[in-house]
C-alpha cells in the first residue's frame, strides 16, 4: 500500500522543496530592499550620532547573530521575525514622546509591518511542516533580553534626544543584521 | 520716587543681560554642530581600498596638516587615532584595515592645525549608507558579433569592513544601442580577483554599441557610473591573399570533383575517350598551319630518270612460280596494297632540299614536288630502283625530291647502277598517286603529250595494271576514273624533244607484267 504512493510523495516533497526554495528567495530579495530602506528613513531621523557618543550604551546584542553563517533558513526566518517585532515595539513607542518625524516613523512602521506578515505566512508553513517551535531555540531568548535592555535605556535617560538617537543608531545596526540573515535563505 | 525712575532701566539691562547669556551658552552649544558642518566627509570604495576624504566647506581656512581619529557608536571608547593619518598634509585616510565591521556607525574627527594652532575641527557619523564604490577600470574589444568585455581585479581579492567585495556589491555591465538598453550581471564564483572576461553575444554587426562597468553596492543606493566605452561592430574585412586563396580552395575542389566524375562515366562506359587526337587538335605544325610559310624558292633540279625494262611480277598464288629473275626488284607493298617502285634518278643541278615534313603535308601535290622539269638540254630518265629497303614513311606515299646529276645517261650505265646504287645516285621512293609521267615520243605527231598519272595500286596487282595503261595510239592513257581531271597533268611544260626509251609506245601489260 505505502509502495503505491512513494511516487506521490515523493514528487510531492521534491515540487514542496522547490516552491520553498522559489519562497525564500523571494523573501530573501524582499527582506533586502526593506532592511535597505528601513535604514534610509532612520538616516532621516533628526538625531546626530556624533554629539550622543557620551550617551552610547553597549546593549550586548547576541554574537551568534552577528555571524549567522550556521543558522537554517527557518531558524534565520525566526530570528528574522523576532527582531521586527520588537523593531516594531520600539518604534511605535517614539509618537508618545514626539522625538522622531512622524511621517518618517510611519512609512517605517509600513515596512516593517509588510515584513513582519510576510515572514510569518512562511514560517506558518515551515514550522508545521517540520515541527519547529521558536521554543527550540536559545538565541530568541537572549534577543529578547538584548531589546529589554535598549527599552530600560530610554527610560532611565527619560527619553532624551541623545537617547533616541542612541536607540536610532542600534536599530540602524539591527538591519545590518537582518542582511546578514537572510543570506542565509540562499541555497 | 528715584527707584521708580529707575525701574525701566534696570529691566532693560537684565533682559540684554539674558539675552548676551543665552547667546553665549548656545554658541559654546552649539561648537560641535558647526564644527561637523565644516567639512564634507565623503565615504569611497576607490581602487579597491576603504578611503575617507574630507573637504572643508570655509576654503579660505588652509591648514598646514591634518590629525584623524575616529570612535564607534555602540562602543563606549574614546578617539582612537590612525597611525598612517596623524600629521598628514594630504585630506584623506585609507581605513582600508582600520574599519572592519560594517553594521556599525563610526563617528570620524578631523582636526586641521595650522603650525600649533587648531584652524578647524570636524566630525562626522558614517554608515554603510554613506559608502559609494567607484567603477572599476574595464576593456571592451568589438568582433563581429559580440563584445569582449574585461575587467582587471587585483590579484588578491579586495576586501571591504574586513569582508569580501562580492559581499557588499555585484558588478554590472550595462550595453547600450540605439534602441535596446541591457543590464548584464556576471555570477562571479568567488570573490573579484585576478582577470575577469565577459561576453555580450548576439549583437547586430555594423551596430555602435556602448558599455559600462560599474559597482552595485548591496547596502546602499549610490551608484557611480562611468562614462561609456562605445565601439563598433563590423564585420572583419576578407583580405586579398585570404580571397585568392578560397578562390583557388574552389576551383580545385570543382576541377577535382568534374574529373572524378568523368572519370565514373569513363568507368561505367558512358564515356569513351580517344586516345589519338584527331589531325586538326594536332597543334605540331599549327603555327605552320596558320602562318603558312611561304614556299622556299625551288630550285629546279634537272633530274635524269633511267626508265629500265623490269618485269613486274604479280604473284598469282602459284607458290611454283620460279620465274622471277633476281634483276627483278621484289615488289614492296605496304598495307594499302600500294606498290612501292623505286626511281633512281640523277641529280643534274643543285638543289635545296625540302623538308619532309613539308611534302609529307601536301600529298595532294604531288606534281610540284615530282615534276621536276628537266633542263631543256636534256631528257628525264627513269630508272626503277633494284631492291631498296624500306623507304621512309609508307602510309601517304611519301616522296623524296629526287636528285640527279645533270648528264646524260644511257639507260645501260643506269641499270648497271639501277641495283647498287652508287654515291652519285639517289634513291627515293616515288608515290605512283603523285607521279607524272610522259611518254615523249621523237615523232613530230606527238606533239600531243600523254599524261600519266598512276594511280594507287589496288591490292590485286594483276586488275590494276591492267587498268593503269591503256595504249591510246601511241600514246599513253591512264584512265584515272576516280581522280578528277585536274588532277591530270598534261605536261605541257615539258620539252618536246625530251625522250622516254622506249617506254611510251610500246608499253605492253600481258602477263601482269607492265613494260615499258
Amino acid at each position: 500500500m505505502a509502495n503505491r504512493y512513494i511516487l506521490q510523495i515523493t514528487l510531492l516533497l521534491s515540487f514542496s522543496t522547490v516552491s520553498l526554495s522559489v519562497s525564500y528567495n523571494l523573501l530573501q530579495l524582499q527582506q533586502r530592499n526593506s532592511s535597505l530602506a528601513c535604514q534610509e528613513l532612520l538616516k532621516k531621523l533628526k538625531g546626530k550620532p556624533e554629539y550622543c557618543h557620551d550617551d552610547s550604551m553597549d546593549f550586548k546584542f547576541p554574537e551568534e547573530i552577528k555571524q549567522p553563517q550556521q543558522f537554517r533558513k527557518e531558524k534565520a526566518a525566526l530570528v528574522i521575525q523576532e527582531m521586527l517585532q520588537n523593531i516594531l515595539d520600539i518604534v511605535r513607542r517614539s509618537f508618545s514622546n514626539t522625538v522622531w518625524d512622524e511621517t518618517i516613523v510611519k512609512n517605517l512602521l509600513l515596512e516593517l509591518h509588510q515584513q513582519i506578515d510576510s515572514l510569518k505566512t512562511l514560517l506558518k508553513e515551515k514550522l508545521e511542516e517540520k515541527g519547529i517551535t521558536w521554543e527550540d531555540s536559545k538565541t530568541i531568548p537572549r534577543l529578547k533580553g538584548y531589546y529589554w535592555r535598549i527599552r530600560r535605556h530610554l527610560k532611565a535617560k527619560h527619553s532624551s534626544i541623545c537617547a533616541w538617537t542612541v536607540v536610532q543608531v542600534e536599530l540602524f545596526r539591527n538591519f545590518s543584521f537582518v542582511n546578514r540573515l537572510t543570506d542565509c535563505f540562499q541555497d | 520716587m528715584l527707584l521708580s525712575h529707575q525701574a525701566p532701566a534696570l529691566g532693560l539691562l537684565s533682559l540684554c543681560l539674558m539675552v548676551y547669556v543665552s547667546l553665549a551658552l548656545n554658541t559654546s552649544h552649539n561648537t560641535p554642530e558647526s564644527a561637523a558642518e565644516k567639512c564634507n566627509f565623503k565615504m569611497t570604495f576607490r581602487k579597491y581600498r576603504l578611503i575617507l576624504s574630507w573637504e572643508l566647506k570655509n576654503r579660505s581656512v588652509v591648514p598646514t596638516y591634518y590629525t584623524f581619529g575616529y570612535t564607534i557608536m555602540s562602543k563606549r571608547e574614546g578617539m582612537k587615532t590612525v597611525e598612517n593619518c596623524t600629521n598628514i598634509t594630504r585630506s584623506f585616510c585609507d581605513l582600508t584595515d582600520v574599519w572592519q565591521d560594517m553594521p556599525e556607525t563610526y563617528i570620524p574627527m578631523v582636526k586641521g592645525f595650522r603650525g600649533e594652532t587648531l584652524l578647524v575641527l570636524c566630525l562626522a557619523a558614517i554608515t554603510n549608507l554613506d559608502l559609494s564604490f567607484q567603477p572599476p577600470d574595464f576593456r571592451i574589444v568589438g568582433y563581429a558579433d559580440h563584445i569582449n568585455v574585461s575587467v582587471q581585479f587585483p590579484p588578491v581579492a579586495p576586501k571591504i569592513y574586513g569582508e569580501e567585495l562580492h559581499r557588499h556589491a555585484s558588478l554590472i555591465i550595462e550595453e547600450h544601442s540605439e534602441d535596446i538598453d541591457k543590464r548584464h550581471e556576471p555570477k562571479i564564483s568567488g570573490s573579484f580577483s585576478g582577470n575577469f572576461s565577459y561576453v555580450i553575444n548576439n549583437l547586430i554587426p555594423n551596430t555602435n554599441y556602448c558599455v559600462s562597468v560599474y559597482f552595485e553596492p548591496r547596502n546602499s543606493r549610490i551608484v557611480i557610473k562611468p562614462p561609456l566605452k562605445c565601439v563598433l561592430l563590423q564585420l572583419p574585412q576578407e583580405s586579398g591573399s585570404s580571397k585568392s586563396i578560397k578562390i583557388i580552395v574552389f576551383i580545385v575542389i570543382f576541377i577535382s570533383v568534374a574529373i572524378s566524375i568523368i572519370l565514373i562515366l569513363k568507368q561505367i562506359g558512358y564515356v569513351c575517350l580517344h586516345t589519338e587526337f584527331p589531325k586538326a587538335l594536332i597543334f605540331r605544325n599549327f603555327v605552320v598551319q596558320i602562318f603558312p610559310e611561304r614556299p622556299l624558292s625551288e630550285e629546279v633540279n634537272m633530274l635524269e630518270v633511267i626508265s629500265v625494262h623490269r618485269k613486274k611480277k604479280v604473284w598469282d598464288y602459284n607458290y611454283d612460280d620460279e620465274s622471277d629473275t633476281e634483276d627483278e626488284a621484289p615488289l614492296r607493298t605496304n598495307a594499302r596494297g600500294y606498290t612501292m617502285h623505286g626511281l633512281t634518278g640523277r641529280l643534274l643541278s643543285q638543289f635545296r632540299p625540302s623538308s619532309a615534313s613539308s611534302q609529307a603535308s601536301h600529298p595532294e601535290d604531288p606534281a610540284d614536288e615530282e615534276s621536276e622539269e628537266p633542263d631543256k638540254e636534256t631528257e628525264p630518265l627513269f630508272q626503277p630502283l633494284a631492291a631498296q629497303g624500306p623507304s621512309p614513311g609508307q602510309r601517304e606515299g611519301p616522296r623524296e625530291r629526287a636528285e640527279g646529276l645533270p648528264h646524260n645517261r644511257s639507260p645501260k650505265d643506269d641499270d648497271s647502277n639501277s641495283t647498287g646504287g652508287s654515291g652519285d645516285k639517289i634513291t627515293f621512293n616515288v608515290d605512283l598517286n603523285s607521279v607524272f609521267l610522259r611518254a615523249l615520243h621523237d615523232d613530230a605527231e606527238d606533239s600531243e603529250e600523254a599524261a600519266l598519272v598512276l594511280p594507287p595500286q589496288e591490292e590485286d596487282p594483276q586488275e590494276t595494271e591492267s587498268s593503269l595503261l591503256v595504249p591510246h595510239g601511241k600514246k599513253l592513257q591512264v584512265l584515272f576514273p576516280s581522280l578528277p581531271p585536274g588532277c591530270l597533268w598534261t605536261g605541257g611544260d615539258l620539252s618536246d624533244k625530251s625522250d622516254t626509251t622506249s617506254s611510251g609506245a610500246d608499253d605492253d601489260v600481258r602477263d601482269g607484267y607492265i613494260m615499258r
